[in-house]
């Protein structure tokens, strides 16, 4: 071990608080998400598998080796999904800190595995560029891990295909400004897609639902 | 309070602050084989209370539970029915279309796809089968488990995916998972790990006692 204990008990405490912030900012939905924030070189703490974020105490973060994330230590039974958390902390040393979830708008775009363009400077800033998607793999195959990590080369998030986002900073508090960031621009994108295919100035919810049905009841040949 | 109702006003509750609702919604727990305690007709999932859930007799019931009443009759494998007025179903049941597997946890909980069934019961029952959740054309959905925790979850994961469906067709069409990787991850998750946090669950709304930590989900969590 190459940490000492004041540093393990105050990154416990960061990660038990990360698993409530997305909670609470609504990034994640019950138990579907995860983070990790490093120890040293080869060690990071994980969240659990799919236990409650509010329930979940800071000792229940497990210790997982980042060259073979098979071996864990402490803590509950760390999240299947740590063998991607492994890979970048891996490949990236200057990364301390990842996030895992699902919030609605980043989904959006990975349902549709669209590579968001830079929306805004501080996605710029903060993603690195615009915001690939990695290939298409089952949950917790090394297709999805590979595929994340390649399109994490040089950016700071990636979609996962059909899944959600990844995203990644120096600490949990930048992690979090990305994975915030990320969910604005993804909305920006939607709202602004909505505005061109429909020529309306004014963006609702609305205006998309009848958007949609408009074009899945046209008959066929007449859709725009 | 009845462990039965107490479960169901919890879980009414919890459809609420999740925003899946709007001002009829039903939703209802299989009671032994031939009972079910259901809310009220009428009643909104937003003011409920004890008095506002009853129990009935699946064969015998008025009009208005007859949704409820004929899938517990057809499908002995279902315990809990959420019907439900989530505001991204909606356009998708007005269009009367199909919903592929646009993510994997709608894959997972909800199955490789969702079809729009008409609003008539023969016709929800053809829809639901092998499977436990449909949409309902010009109406919401309904969606079924093995336990109420289930059949929550797959509104939530239902509402998801139709939004990512819906808003598809302005960013470009999705990408759907294929067929054989949704089968996949819908026949890993109903026998593998959400089996016995099922039978633990239903343990657990049906009052029984239940070892304190449930097990966690395993590989292929979401």
């Amino acid at each position: 071990m190459a940490w000492d204990k004041e540093t393990e008990l105050k990154l416990r405490q960061v990660i038990k608080d990360s698993g409530v912030a997305l909670l609470n900012e609504n990034l994640v939905q019950g138990t579907w998400g995860n983070t990790a924030v490093r120890l040293d070189e080869d060690h990071m703490l994980v969240t659990p598998t799919g236990l409650d974020y509010i329930a979940l105490t800071p000792e229940d973060m497990p210790v997982v080796q980042i060259s073979d994330p098979s071996i864990w230590s402490d803590g509950k039974k760390p999240t299947s999904e740590r063998k991607i958390h492994a890979a970048i902390m891996q490949a990236r040393p200057e990364i301390n800190a990842t996030i895992h979830s699902h919030p609605i708008f980043c989904s959006i775009l990975a349902s549709a595995r669209i590579e968001l363009p830079v929306m805004n400077d501080e996605m710029q800033k903060l993603v690195g560029g615009p915001c690939r998607v990695g290939a298409y793999g089952l949950p917790g195959t090394k297709k999805l891990k590979e595929g994340t990590v390649a399109a994490m080369q040089g950016r700071n998030a990636c979609f996962m295909a059909n899944h959600g986002v990844f995203c990644a900073g120096k600490d949990m508090d930048e992690a979090f400004e990305i994975i915030r960031i990320m969910e604005k621009s993804c909305y920006q994108y939607i709202q602004e897609c909505t505005l061109k295919a429909t020529g309306q100035s004014t963006y609702s919810d609305e205006l998309l639902f009848d958007y949609f049905v408009a074009q899945k009841t046209a008959p066929k040949g007449k859709k725009k | 309070m009845n462990k039965t109702v107490q479960t169901i006003l919890e879980y009414a509750q919890r459809l609420v602050d999740e925003n899946v609702v709007s001002e009829s919604d039903m939703i209802s727990m299989r009671s032994e084989l031939n009972f079910m305690y259901i809310t009220k007709a009428g009643a909104k999932l937003r003011e409920l209370t004890e008095d506002d859930v009853i129990k009935l007799n699946i064969f015998k019931v008025d009009n208005e539970y007859k949704y409820h009443a004929e899938i517990y009759k057809e499908r002995e494998d279902i315990n809990a029915i959420c019907q439900c007025y989530p505001k991204w179903v909606m356009p998708i049941a007005k269009a009367g279309v199909t919903i592929p597997a646009v993510l994997d946890d709608m894959a997972q909980i909800v199955g490789p796809t969702c079809k729009t069934s008409a609003d008539d019961i023969k016709s929800i029952i053809k829809t639901l089968k092998g499977r436990n959740s449909c949409l309902v054309k010009d109406k919401g959905c309904i969606t079924s488990g093995r336990t109420l925790d289930e059949a929550y979850t797959c509104v939530l994961v239902l509402d998801k995916a139709s939004h990512c469906f819906v808003a598809s067709s302005v960013i470009g069409e999705n990408k759907i998972i294929n067929g054989f990787e949704a089968r996949l991850m819908r026949f890993i998750y109903k026998t593998k790990y959400s089996k016995k946090n099922q039978e633990n669950l239903s343990a657990k709304e049906e009052g029984e006692k239940v070892s304190e930590e449930l097990p966690a989900k395993e590989e292929g969590e979401v």
